[in-house]
């Protein structure tokens, strides 16, 4: 079974469909990947399967790739000793996960504020740029710089699964200046369709973070790379502190507005 | 009325005792400083600035079999008893002192599962909440038998 288990995933699942569903009842979202470089003997580690769950896994694979054909089920070797499961996240990657929130209310704030037809259109401009500031400001200068250029650095950079969360991060970007620029422009429908994607990869992004990669790097660090992480992280909150202040109080404002146009009797 | 569990009798040496695994050589001590008492050290020491720190209880060290090497190596050291020392305050001036002073990378903190010894792990929050500069705290639970029944991550106490 070696040379389908050395095969990246995304492959595997286009030549056998039905892998997904398999993947999927352990899951493993596989599918909604952008890059799906990973190799499925990695999938087994970065989702910490059990070694009874790791065997089902493979059985059910086997069925597929190769039906009716009686093959030797590997036991896969783990690169790193991985923790239990039920480890609470180390407080630099729970500090993260807390950062996503704010990420998570800006991301739910767009659909009404790009719809809202009761919103002056100068208040709408000014809504959305305040919008776009953060995530280039806090979502992006701030939180994924964190994670790019400290967080990252305590993996292998040239691994599918940084890499891969590096690519939705640059995906972001782009999405993010095209609607700067149709902001800019006053072009309502470039804007909107930029700001509408970058929301949905965002939340995607942040789900696959919160539920599969940061599990899995709070399992391979060390308490000594933990204590490194937190320093470091508390450098950057440091100078960051006043803005993150700043559009945090910016965000539970607009909040306010949009509930206010939304249900003005109760929301007041 | 049962009295403290932190100091009730029990004999388990008719228990069978774990079968041995490894090396029979002799286990080679991890120590790498002196004093280790916490009222004894100077938090500004050399070993520890910069260190990951071990904060145990007095008990720990006889009911890990595998202390030294599980859980000194490589790190430095103190042991207090939250039960019996006095002068517990010291305790936290020279907690916030590995902080703000010695700038530790972390403090593992490793208690026995008795309730009494919880306040090792209070005495190590309020220490750390009293420095400006924060560390992150890591706490184990170590059984009478020498099991480790939790260990997690925690925040500073507020």
């Amino acid at each position: 079974m070696n040379e389908i288990l050395d095969r990246n995933i995304k492959d595997v699942i286009r030549e056998f469909p039905a892998l997904e569903q398999v993947l999927a009842e352990f899951s493993i979202g596989c599918t909604g990947c952008s890059l799906g470089t990973c190799q499925l003997k990695d999938i087994v580690e970065i989702h910490n399967l059990s070694f009874d769950h790791e065997q089902l896994l493979m059985k059910r694979i086997a069925t597929i790739v190769y039906p009716g054909q009686a093959r030797t089920i590997p036991a896969i070797a783990r690169k790193t000793q991985q923790k239990s499961n039920d480890t609470k996240l180390c407080p630099p990657l729970r500090e993260l996960v807390d950062e996503h929130t704010h990420i998570k209310r800006v991301l739910g704030l767009l659909p009404d504020l790009l719809k809202r037809s009761d919103l002056a259109p100068e208040r709408r401009i000014v809504m959305t740029g305040e919008c776009i500031d953060f995530i280039r400001d806090y979502a992006d200068a701030f939180h994924h710089a964190k994670e790019e250029k400290i967080l990252f650095s305590y993996f292998d950079a040239n691994s599918d699964i940084i890499a891969s969360f590096v690519k939705e991060h640059e995906t972001g970007r782009s999405h993010v200046r095209a609607a700067r620029e149709g902001l800019a422009a006053n072009d309502a429908a470039a804007m909107g369709q930029h700001l509408t994607a970058y929301a949905e990869l965002l939340a995607e992004h942040i789900k696959k973070e919160d539920e599969i990669l940061y599990p899995w790097m709070n399992r391979s660090l060390s308490d000594n790379q933990v204590g490194r992480l937190f320093s470091e992280f508390a450098n950057v909150n440091s100078q960051f502190a006043e803005k993150t202040k700043s559009h945090v109080a910016r965000i539970a404002r607009m909040e306010q507005t949009l509930a206010h146009k939304a249900d003005p009797v109760n929301a007041a | 009325m049962e009295g403290c569990p932190g100091s009730k009798m029990v004999d388990f040496r008719t228990e069978k005792t774990q079968t041995e695994t490894g090396t029979t050589a002799k286990a080679v001590s991890q120590l790498r400083q002196w004093p280790v008492q916490l009222h004894l050290i100077s938090p500004t020491a050399p070993y520890y600035q910069g260190a990951d720190v071990v904060l145990t209880a007095d008990c720990v060290g006889y009911a890990l079999g595998n202390f030294h090497a599980d859980f000194l190596k490589g790190k430095s050291i103190a042991i207090g008893c939250p039960k019996l020392d006095a002068d517990q305050d010291e305790y936290v001036d020279k907690i916030a002192s590995w902080c703000d002073d010695a700038k530790i990378n972390i403090l593992h903190v490793v208690i026995m599962q008795v309730p009494c010894c919880r306040g090792l792990l209070q005495i190590a929050q309020q220490g750390v909440a009293k420095a400006s500069r924060k560390v992150p705290i890591k706490y184990s639970i170590v059984s009478l038998k020498g099991e480790i029944l939790q260990e997690e991550w925690v925040t500073a106490a507020a």
